[in-house]
């Protein structure tokens, strides 16, 4: 939980990206509590209504769960469906942009796999 | 939860109109940014508010009860204003008037703050930096514990590093106690992160009120070839439109139901808050 937030995306989706990328880098482990929405709000000073609006992504997700007087917790197995669901939106966030920009600049289908043969 | 419900309110000074007709609606426990232009009427607003002026016509309440000339329910609001540049008593005396002035007033608050901001509080305000004035009113804001505190212009002349302290109290005041704020700041873009919701002013009317989150989600900057721009924002609102040869840009404001179609000839981004109140109250040139 120590990136700088941008203005190039919505901060609730960067408040739950961070913390999924924290549980992905052992930072936060399962079972543990993760910052509070005031404790997320005072350190980056943002309003804590929009903290809670990136972990509620969470808590649907199925990564954070909610113990009653206690805080948020990492659910077990959280790890291996973030990874999942990355896997899954891997295309979407990536290859996607890839294939469009070498559209764009007239890049061959050989070409484009050639590259990242070359790179894997 | 208490609420103050401003109803057709307009103020005119002289004959010069300052307010046209303000219909709003203060929750409880939000962090609202106040944004418009100078002279677009943000201090008058909130000093008609906190009933430190008289409204020409309309009503403010508090709840049900009007608050011009009503002690009990000014008793729930703080408006910090812009300390006066030729004031010539210190902080000290400053922050004891204004201790007096509000009953929820915390003192042990108001000295921790003092030394937060290393504040000299012996000088003649209009001495102090526009900056050190600054801290005073962000003092007296915070320490008032009014449930409904407004601040006008508190980071104005504030170095960055005071303007980042500023917002984390605020955030740590409002975590802790769920009161109001109602912040009017020109440096939007750092603040947006800390308002849930933003009023914005222009030419005397408020133009909008909105949660910021869901007003920056539909807001796009839409850039490129000019058919192919004009193709895709056909139908929505667009603002602050530009060409230079054949290269067009807008920033447009999605209604509900509204989407815009990718194409791999146009940019579209992402706009900043800053970004948008540009858009929506600049002139164009």
């Amino acid at each position: 939980m120590s990136q700088v937030l941008s203005q190039e995306k919505s901060i609730y989706l960067q408040i739950s990206e961070m913390i999924e990328n924290d549980i992905l880098r052992d930072i936060i482990l399962e079972e543990e509590r993760i910052p509070s929405t005031n404790e997320m709000a005072k350190l980056y000073s943002i309003n804590p209504a929009t903290a809670a609006k990136g972990i509620n992504i969470l808590v649907d997700r199925g990564i954070v769960y909610k113990k009653r007087g206690i805080g948020m917790f990492v659910m077990s197995g959280a790890k291996e469906s973030i990874k999942e669901r990355r896997k899954l939106e891997f295309y979407d966030k990536y290859i996607s942009s890839v294939i469009k920009e070498a559209k764009s600049l007239g890049i061959s289908k050989e070409e484009i796999v050639s590259m990242i043969m070359k790179e894997v | 939860m208490k609420k103050i419900i401003c109803k057709n309110v307009s103020k005119c000074y002289k004959k010069k109109m300052v307010l046209d007709n303000i219909n709003l609606e203060i929750e409880s426990d939000k962090i609202y940014g106040l944004i418009g232009r100078n002279g677009a009427g943000k201090t008058t607003l909130l000093s008609l508010i906190a009933a430190h002026n008289p409204v020409t016509s309309g009503d403010i309440r508090l709840d049900d009860e009007i608050i011009w000339e009503n002690p009990k329910a000014l008793e729930y609001i703080c408006f910090a204003r812009q300390v006066a540049p030729n004031n010539p008593t210190s902080a000290k005396n400053y922050l004891k008037i204004a201790s007096m002035h509000y009953p929820n007033w915390d003192k042990e608050y108001a000295d921790e703050l003092v030394k937060i901001f290393e504040l000299d509080v012996k000088t003649p305000l209009f001495k102090l930096s526009k900056g050190m004035q600054s801290m005073v009113t962000i003092i007296v804001a915070l320490a008032s514990k009014s449930q409904f505190t407004f601040i006008d212009e508190p980071v104005a002349g504030l170095d960055v590093i005071a303007r980042d302290l500023f917002y984390k109290l605020l955030i740590e005041e409002y975590t802790e106690s769920h009161r109001t704020f109602i912040i009017s700041t020109h440096i939007i873009d750092e603040a947006s992160d800390v308002f849930e919701e933003v009023i914005m002013i222009n030419d005397h009317k408020i133009i909008l009120k909105e949660n910021t989150e869901e007003l920056l989600s539909r807001a796009y900057y839409i850039s490129g070839k000019e058919e192919k721009v004009d193709e895709i924002t056909k139908g929505l609102d667009c603002y602050h439109t530009d060409t230079i040869g054949r290269s067009k840009s807008t920033t447009v404001l999605l209604k509900d139901g509204q989407m815009i179609e990718e194409d791999s000839d146009v940019t579209v981004k992402s706009v900043s808050l800053q970004n948008l109140f540009v858009a929506l109250c600049g002139k164009d040139v």
